[in-house]
């Protein structure tokens, strides 16, 4: 039995090996070894169309078809690859003037301050007056208006907007689809949050430049990247982590305490130890080792030592920080044991340089910036880490209850590829267990990742972005602005409840019909410009057209009937002038449609082409991928 | 038949004339053998409020006279001296924040009482774990699979009413898992399948979706999508405004005022709601937590703001609600070095109803000397959480069975209700 299951291993291992090598020389990949979904059961359209749901954000008309043609295995590794052109893209957020994703970091700060440090500003510069109580709250706020347009500021929301923006258009057209669905899938692992000021700022550049180019690299980048940025960093509060015991401190300390002269209380204050768990437990417990990973409180405590003193260097040039900084030159504060990049800041005064033990690791005193990197390193590789992750990439690409063989896999090819997420993902594929065919349609879409598949099935041109935003919202995603650094919890249940289900139908009707402003979609068009026939040849077709590669015999059946119910329109038409009731119901659709308010026909006109495609959108199977 | 609840139920009364079908619920009712054929029993209501992200437990009820505070919190502490704060003294050794200003009258007519050093015997810091296991009510076990709250709603007897449980946020509470009906709706107006303009495409697209969702094969879908097609046909977003909020009673414009102004539409629209759950959140006060106006200040009015206006709100069905908050944990007695507080153990929690023995704090605390803490740094629980749940389900809810609702624990409650 053992040795049956050590050689079913190699056997994947092989497989693994052979797939790496057809990565790397794209010529090969004609001779890539087949996924296991034929033995499986999948036929080669529904292993395309299972592929297509797991790694997109949903399949566009006739795309099962065109990766069946060319190749499941082809069309993954392209994917993998990550270098599909994506000028459509380009092109559309350039004609919705979304510009801030190119501004580096620090134009970004400066060109979007939050409030406080506006205000802060407008103080000092004599603008407004602190606790300023004999204007009005209106004419403060022109004030502080007229103050940023004067300097150039634009308002902070506007940065959420067009972070928000971005990621929809991205994920409804980009064709490098993998990547963008890998980059939500990363946000939400490190999740920051925009519902937190300090960090508000930072989260567009987050997902740029810490998860995006990282998002298939090793895992230790990942890790490291997300560490040391500054959305990180303010959201889980490590940026005001200090210690007093360091060699640097104590002198000033020292002169501190001369200057007042024992006067204790102010010493106290000023020279309170400033020690922030916060970072330290979340990034064991949710980035790497996972809460059963076997820390302790003390491995809490300790791994917030070794990262005190990493901080966010201060980027807003009118801030006090920046000016103080900025008299020393880049050169002068590296010889003092500063370390600078991008937004990051190691303050070397503000580090403890007492010796340290960390899962087990003995950390000599003295260790400075490097202890920190050694010790994310050791959390990187950790074999609990290496099982936290794998559970997590199987629970999003799989299902919510992956098999424990699976995740033994993954966790293997994690450990002996140095957290190689590339590996881990061919290796999934590579599996028997990811075939399953209780896998397919097993999981739930996510608010978002229905609206996204929704666009990508129609064709539809989505021309306010943001209007898609407040649907999630309802729906109960309202992504970017998740709280907790859990992020949101990614199973089904989670997403499915009766207020959000409702929601997900009207947004079916809603968008088929084109009642979400901006959404502009011609349905014809998906059927070649034939009209179907009658309402059942339109059902039929379309349900093929959303829901490729299922068997839809079912539900056609039952809406069918439904439409056909003659007795059933008389009923809806009778009760209606029966009971004075109807008044009530009909008083709601005046308001936003006056045309309603007329004699009530005697028999209902068929449904329309844009009803019954909504009514596929909301139905559930197209709720499941 | 209780007439009165379909002729002001608009949608009810379609259905009743027998358009697409008889719904569930009443089926149900019909079908129990019950003499009084109303679709529910009157049943009281029990409001939980949790506060996620773990409140200063030490700050919002503060134990002032204790000089170990003084020390360990140099520029947070408070006490009722107007140098201090001018915090609302209780009773000479606890006093109020001032900012929950509109729970010192309730404390003071005794319909609120608070209980503090309360918290978890599970000592984990992490606020997803410990949320985890207040809400599960299982401290030690994490494979725990329904909530307390679904349980008690279980306990309370099949209910024919969609809305016997209701959070007031997107999605359904980890306290609301379970085998029993439970509904998550953030705004009740959303609840109705709509196609602007058009309504008979709307009824037609509404029964389609019934009877898609009736035939998922998916469980969770099917069984979701039946919860919510019973509940949009007896809400009936249409009358929802006869039951707003009458002139002069405005609450907080937050995300916890919306969510109780919409429980009490529930409650005074009788659709025999027992259990009804809302959040309230940025409690994790690392940094700069401030004092009488700062961070925690001002999320400590718009909780208690919002509390009292919902009681007001309520008057005429006073005596059918309780109403009782919760936290995960509290936070170190010790200010940390960034003017805020880090994960710590007990806290404090508030029961508001007419059944509550109200203006005491009900505690085990022994002293905030170092010696009295745990790990030398955090107030330790000296009441378990689940005395004071039970206390307020046995009591108010009356169900008395504590191995199912809290199992593994054979703890008692604390005298905090009234036996009626």
């Amino acid at each position: 039995m053992m040795q049956q299951k050590k050689a079913g291993f190699l056997i994947i291992l092989v497989l693994v090996l052979a797939a790496v090598v057809g990565f790397v020389d794209k010529d090969h990949t004609k001779s890539l070894q087949k996924f296991p979904y034929r033995q499986m059961g999948f036929t080669k359209e529904q292993a395309a169309a299972y592929l297509l749901n797991r790694f997109t954000f949903g399949s566009t008309p006739g795309q099962v078809d065109a990766v069946a043609k060319e190749g499941i295995e082809h069309w993954f590794y392209q994917q993998l690859a990550g270098k599909e052109s994506d000028t459509s893209v380009n092109n559309l957020l350039q004609e919705l003037h979304i510009d801030a994703p190119d501004l580096s970091l620090e134009d970004m700060v400066n060109t979007y301050p939050i409030n406080g440090e506006v205000v802060a500003l407008a103080r000092k510069m004599g603008i407004i007056e602190k606790g300023d109580t004999s204007i009005s709250k209106q004419a403060y706020r022109e004030k502080l208006k007229a103050f940023m347009q004067q300097q150039g500021f634009k308002p902070i929301a506007e940065l959420e907007r067009q972070l928000i923006v971005q990621k929809i258009v991205r994920a409804a057209y980009s064709n490098n689809q993998l990547q963008e669905v890998l980059t939500d899938f990363w946000f939400n692992h490190f999740n920051v949050s925009l519902t937190k000021p300090v960090c508000t700022p930072y989260v567009l550049a987050f997902e740029r430049d810490a998860i995006r180019p990282h998002v298939l690299d090793h895992f230790d980048a990942l890790l490291l990247a997300t560490a040391q940025h500054p959305a990180m960093l303010t959201y889980l509060d490590n940026a005001g982590s200090v210690s007093n015991n360091n060699p640097i401190e104590a002198k000033r300390l020292e002169r501190l305490a001369q200057t007042l002269n024992n006067d204790n209380n102010t010493f106290k204050k000023r020279a309170s130890e400033g020690l922030n768990e916060n970072y330290a437990r979340e990034v064991m417990e949710l980035h790497t080792m996972g809460v059963d990973g076997g820390y302790t409180q003390q491995d809490v405590t300790t791994l917030a030592k070794i990262l005190t003193g990493w901080s966010v260097y201060p980027l807003f040039k009118n801030g006090p920080a920046y000016q103080l900084i900025e008299k020393t030159t880049p050169q002068q504060l590296e010889k003092r044991g500063f370390v600078i990049q991008n937004g990051f800041l190691f303050r070397p005064n503000k580090h403890d340089e007492g010796p340290k033990t960390f899962l087990g690791k003995y950390f000599p005193a003295n260790g400075g910036y490097q202890e920190g990197i050694t010790a994310l390193e050791m959390l990187a590789h950790q074999p609990a880490t290496a099982k936290f992750i794998s559970a997590e990439l199987a629970k999003h690409f799989v299902s919510d209850t992956p098999s424990t063989a699976l995740i033994q896999q993954m966790t293997q090819a994690f450990l002996k590829t140095n957290g190689s997420i590339k590996s881990m993902l061919i290796t999934m594929v590579n599996s028997p267990e990811f075939w399953n065919p209780n896998n397919q349609h097993a999981k739930i879409k996510s608010p978002f990742a229905l609206a996204i598949s929704t666009i990508r099935a129609t064709n539809a041109q989505v021309n306010m972005p943001y209007q898609i935003f407040n649907w999630c919202n309802k729906m109960g995603q309202k992504f970017y602005y998740y709280q907790a650094p859990t992020g949101f919890p990614d199973r089904a249940d989670y997403w499915i409840n009766t207020g959000s289900l409702l929601s997900r139908m009207n947004f079916g009707l809603a968008f088929a019909s084109q009642k979400i402003p901006g959404i502009n979609i011609n349905l014809p068009a998906l059927n070649n410009n034939h009209e179907p026939e009658s309402v059942d040849a339109a059902l039929k077709i379309y349900s093929a057209i959303l829901l490729p590669a299922r068997d839809n015999t079912q539900n056609i059946q039952r809406i069918s009937a439904l439409i056909h119910d003659e007795d059933l329109n008389q009923k809806v038409v009778q009760a209606a002038n029966q009971h004075n009731n109807y008044a009530s119901i009909q008083e709601m659709d005046a308001k936003v449609s006056t045309h309603m308010v007329q004699p009530i026909q005697t028999s209902s006109p068929p449904p329309s082409l844009s009803q019954i495609v909504g009514v596929i959108i909301g139905s559930p199977e197209f709720q499941k991928k | 038949m209780d007439r009165r609840i379909f002729m002001r139920n608009g949608t009810l009364a379609l259905f009743a004339a027998g358009i697409g079908g008889v719904p569930n619920f009443i089926a149900k009712a019909a079908t129990t053998g019950n003499k009084c054929s109303k679709p529910f029993q009157k049943r009281k209501t029990l409001v939980c409020i949790f506060q996620r992200g773990a409140m200063d437990g030490l700050m919002a009820v503060s134990p002032y006279a204790d000089p170990n505070l003084k020390m360990m919190r140099p520029t947070l502490y408070m006490s009722p001296a107007k140098t201090e704060g001018s915090m609302i003294d209780l009773n000479g050794y606890f006093a109020l924040h001032p900012s929950l200003q509109a729970f010192a009258p309730l404390f003071q007519n005794k319909q609120l009482a608070i209980a503090h050093g309360v918290g978890s015997p599970n000592p984990t810091r992490s606020h997803f774990d410990a949320q985890d296991f207040m809400e599960s009510a299982t401290p030690f076990n994490k494979g725990t699979k329904s909530g307390w709250l679904n349980r008690a709603v279980g306990l309370m007897g099949k209910s024919t009413t969609p809305f016997s449980a209701v959070s007031l946020t997107n999605a359904l509470p980890r306290s609301f898992y379970g085998s029993n009906e439970a509904l998550a709706i953030s705004n009740l107006n959303d609840f109705a399948i709509q196609m602007r303009g058009n309504l008979l495409a709307g009824k037609l697209a509404a029964n389609s979706f019934e009877a898609l969702y009736d035939n998922a094969s998916s469980q969770l879908l099917q069984k979701t999508g039946k919860e919510s097609f019973e509940a949009m046909k007896m809400l009936n977003v249409n009358n929802l405004k006869q039951y707003a909020p009458k002139a002069g009673i405005v609450y907080p414009n937050s995300a916890l005022g919306n969510a109780l102004k919409q429980i009490a539409v529930l409650i005074k629209m009788d659709v025999g709601l027992e259990v009804a759950f809302a959040e309230s959140g940025g409690w994790d006060t690392h940094v700069n937590q401030g004092t009488e106006n700062g961070i925690l200040g001002r999320t400590l009015k718009d909780f208690s703001d919002s509390i009292a206006t919902f009681w007001e709100d309520i008057a005429a069905h006073q005596d059918e609600v309780t109403v009782m908050t919760m936290t995960e944990f509290g936070r170190t007695v010790h200010q940390n070095g960034t003017g805020g507080t880090d994960h710590g153990r007990a806290s404090c929690l508030f029961v508001l109803g007419n059944n509550v023995q109200g203006g005491k704090v009900y505690h085990q605390i022994k002293s905030l000397a170092k010696e009295d803490l745990e790990d030398q740094r955090d107030l330790p629980v000296s009441t378990d959480f689940r005395s004071v749940f039970s206390a307020v389900a046995n009591t108010h809810l009356n169900i008395h069975q504590n191995n199912i609702l809290f199992p593994d624990w054979n703890g008692n409650g604390i005298p905090i209700m009234r036996y009626s």
